[in-house]
């Protein structure tokens, strides 16, 4: 190749792979699906990888999303599927329960519900769970480590 | 005149092979075809779109630094395309475009050119250019973590976080053969394993890429692996999941073996190779990086004008 054809050919590439380029950022699909797959938890004692679709398909180790979402009204089809968060976290200063509750109860009905926070949700859903079907390292000084990476 | 210029001698390598800067470059992207389509296969169009973005923008780069250093027009040698293409053969499917942009500038401008262009450079531009990114933007270079929405079909944890993390039975999952054929996650170009042998092999036998780099690496990873492996087999993964999982592959046969970054001498060439497969291996099982192939290659680099010292002595040479 002669150094003109060279360069003919760097511009074309170019050319082609820029639009090729845009053209795919702007078609790629949204990134979130309606159910998820695999979740990263952020903590600063390492993040937890969980694996959301494995434990709820047949193939995996086929829970029934009531397991997990406990809290909504069986039958009702349409109801999303909340995070815990949504739920489980702080009451605001002067507050017994979170406002999020309202939405769906009259205050005076919940009243001495007792509430625990989104981390000890996750802990004590997840870990009774596993504990019960004798799931993960015996030694507890392994556990803390088999959900979350340390970097 | 006493400051006139007559003759200009520019930097190592004067390793020859007889053909072209451009025809090695175009060669060396036709070997790494099969690895990157299979990424294309797994990943779709988020793939195509950070290889397009990344060859595209490496050659728009250097078309700048052309430009402002009032320099020839040095984008038809292929070299810059090539550095775009490996790049993105390393980055997560789900790079955003900042990142692909940003990643290709680094590499381009302060990889490559801030040392006086092609056959200047100390280091090899393309992991110059992951290696400002990966300490930026960890998060964007955590595999399990850029993945999260991808079901290929086999176990998606990231190889090397898994056994870093849960020693061995965390990947047993794996099978050698698997990881062979690409199923694991990773880099866009980074796992299809049989693909980037294949396009390894092409590269030595045409000569190419030394063969002396590309083996020693993998024997360093090897050797280094296996000690580990028995040394404590429940925290160590054996040497063949090392050979086969992360960076190893695409290092051997296309970064460690960048010719301006990499020794020319027959000893030197091996001490280099197996230098850059036991630092990763080091990295892998006792750093704090999940993977060691980006800064093990970059180490020996640093040191390679050191070690290309080593040659026989001239006959006759007094001293
Ligand atoms: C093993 C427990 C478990 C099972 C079983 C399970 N989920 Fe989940 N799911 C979770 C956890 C944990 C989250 C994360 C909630 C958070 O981010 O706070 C979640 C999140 C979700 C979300 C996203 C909620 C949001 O707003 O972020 C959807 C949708 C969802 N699950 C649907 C389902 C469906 C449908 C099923 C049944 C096929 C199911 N889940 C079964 C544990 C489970
Ligand atoms: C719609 C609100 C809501 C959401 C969403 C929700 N919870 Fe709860 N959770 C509650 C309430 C209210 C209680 C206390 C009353 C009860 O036991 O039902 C509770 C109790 C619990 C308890 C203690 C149960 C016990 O037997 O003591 C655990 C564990 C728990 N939740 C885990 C989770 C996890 C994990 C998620 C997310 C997958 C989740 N919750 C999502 C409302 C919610
Ligand atoms: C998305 C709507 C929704 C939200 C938000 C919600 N709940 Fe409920 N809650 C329900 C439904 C539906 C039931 C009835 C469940 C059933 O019949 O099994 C219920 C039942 C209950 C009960 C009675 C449980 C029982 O076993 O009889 C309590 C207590 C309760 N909720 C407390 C809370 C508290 C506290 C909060 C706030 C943290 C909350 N709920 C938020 C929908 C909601
Ligand atoms: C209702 C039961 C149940 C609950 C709740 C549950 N798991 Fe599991 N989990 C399982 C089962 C069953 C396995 C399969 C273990 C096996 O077969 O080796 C498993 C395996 C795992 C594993 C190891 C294998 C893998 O898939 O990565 C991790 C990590 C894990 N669970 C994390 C979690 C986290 C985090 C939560 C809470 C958000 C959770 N699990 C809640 C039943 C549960
Ligand atoms: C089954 C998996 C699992 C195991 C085992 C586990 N964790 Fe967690 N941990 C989680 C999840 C999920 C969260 C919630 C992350 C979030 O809030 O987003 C969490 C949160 C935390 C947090 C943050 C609490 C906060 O208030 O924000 C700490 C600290 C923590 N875990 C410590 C531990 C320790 C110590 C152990 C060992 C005894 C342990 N974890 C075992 C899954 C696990």
């Amino acid at each position: 190749m002669t150094p003109q054809k060279e360069l003919k050919l760097a511009y074309s590439l170019t050319i082609i792979l820029l639009v090729v380029g845009v053209i795919s950022y702007a078609a790629a699909p949204a990134k979130t699906p309606d159910e998820p797959v695999r979740m990263m938890f952020k903590v600063v004692a390492g993040n937890v990888l969980f694996d959301h679709k494995t434990h709820t398909v047949e193939t995996g180790y086929g829970l029934a999303c009531i397991d997990c979402h406990h809290h909504r009204a069986e039958d009702e089809e349409e109801e999303p599927f909340l995070a815990c968060g949504y739920c489980h976290q702080i009451p605001k200063e002067g507050e017994a329960l979170p406002q999020s509750c309202v939405e769906c109860h009259e205050p005076d009905e919940i009243e001495d519900t007792e509430m625990i926070k989104r981390a000890d949700a996750f802990h004590s859903q997840c870990e009774e769970c596993h504990k019960d079907a004798g799931i993960g390292p015996v030694k507890d000084e392994e556990r803390c480590a088999w959900c979350h990476f340390m970097m | 005149m006493l400051n006139q210029k007559k003759l200009i001698v520019s930097h190592a390598p004067f390793c020859h092979d007889g053909s072209s800067i451009s025809v090695r470059s175009y060669h060396m992207m036709i070997a790494a075809l099969p690895a990157v389509l299979f990424g294309f296969f797994q990943y779709g169009i988020n793939a195509v779109g950070v290889v397009a973005l990344s060859i595209s923008f490496a050659i728009i780069w250097e078309l700048a630094i052309n430009k402002v250093t009032k320099r020839s027009i040095s984008i038809g040698d292929g070299n810059t395309a090539l550095i775009g293409l490996l790049f993105a053969m390393l980055l997560p499917a789900t790079s955003p475009w900042w990142l692909v942009i940003t990643g290709t500038f680094v590499a381009v401008v302060i990889g490559k050119h801030i040392f006086g262009g092609i056959g200047g450079n100390p280091f090899n531009p393309v992991l110059i250019g992951l290696a400002i990114l990966m300490v930026s933007w960890k998060d964007f270079f955590d595999f399990d973590q850029a993945l999260l929405n991808y079901d290929l079909g086999f176990a998606m944890v990231y190889p090397l976080a898994a056994v870093k993390h849960l020693g061995t039975p965390g990947i047993e999952a794996f099978s050698t053969g698997g990881l062979l054929l690409g199923q694991q996650s990773g880099g866009i170009g980074a796992t299809f394993g049989l693909g980037l042998i294949l396009g390894g092999i092409y590269l030595i036998v045409r000569g190419f890429i030394r063969w002396e780099i590309s083996i020693s690496f993998l024997a360093g990873i090897f050797i280094t692996a296996l000690l580990f492996n028995l040394n404590n087999p429940t925290l160590h993964a054996g040497p063949l999941f090392h050979l086969f999982t992360g960076y190893t592959l695409i290092g051997a046969f296309f970064l460690a073996s960048e010719d301006s970054s990499s020794p020319v001498n027959f000893i030197p060439m091996l001490i280099y190779g197996a230098g850059a497969g036991i630092m990763t291996v080091l990295v892998r099982n006792l750093g704090s990086y999940v993977d060691g192939v980006v800064f093990a290659i970059l180490l020996m680099n640093l040191i390679n004008p050191i070690v290309d010292k080593i040659r026989p002595k001239a006959l006759g040479k007094v001293v």
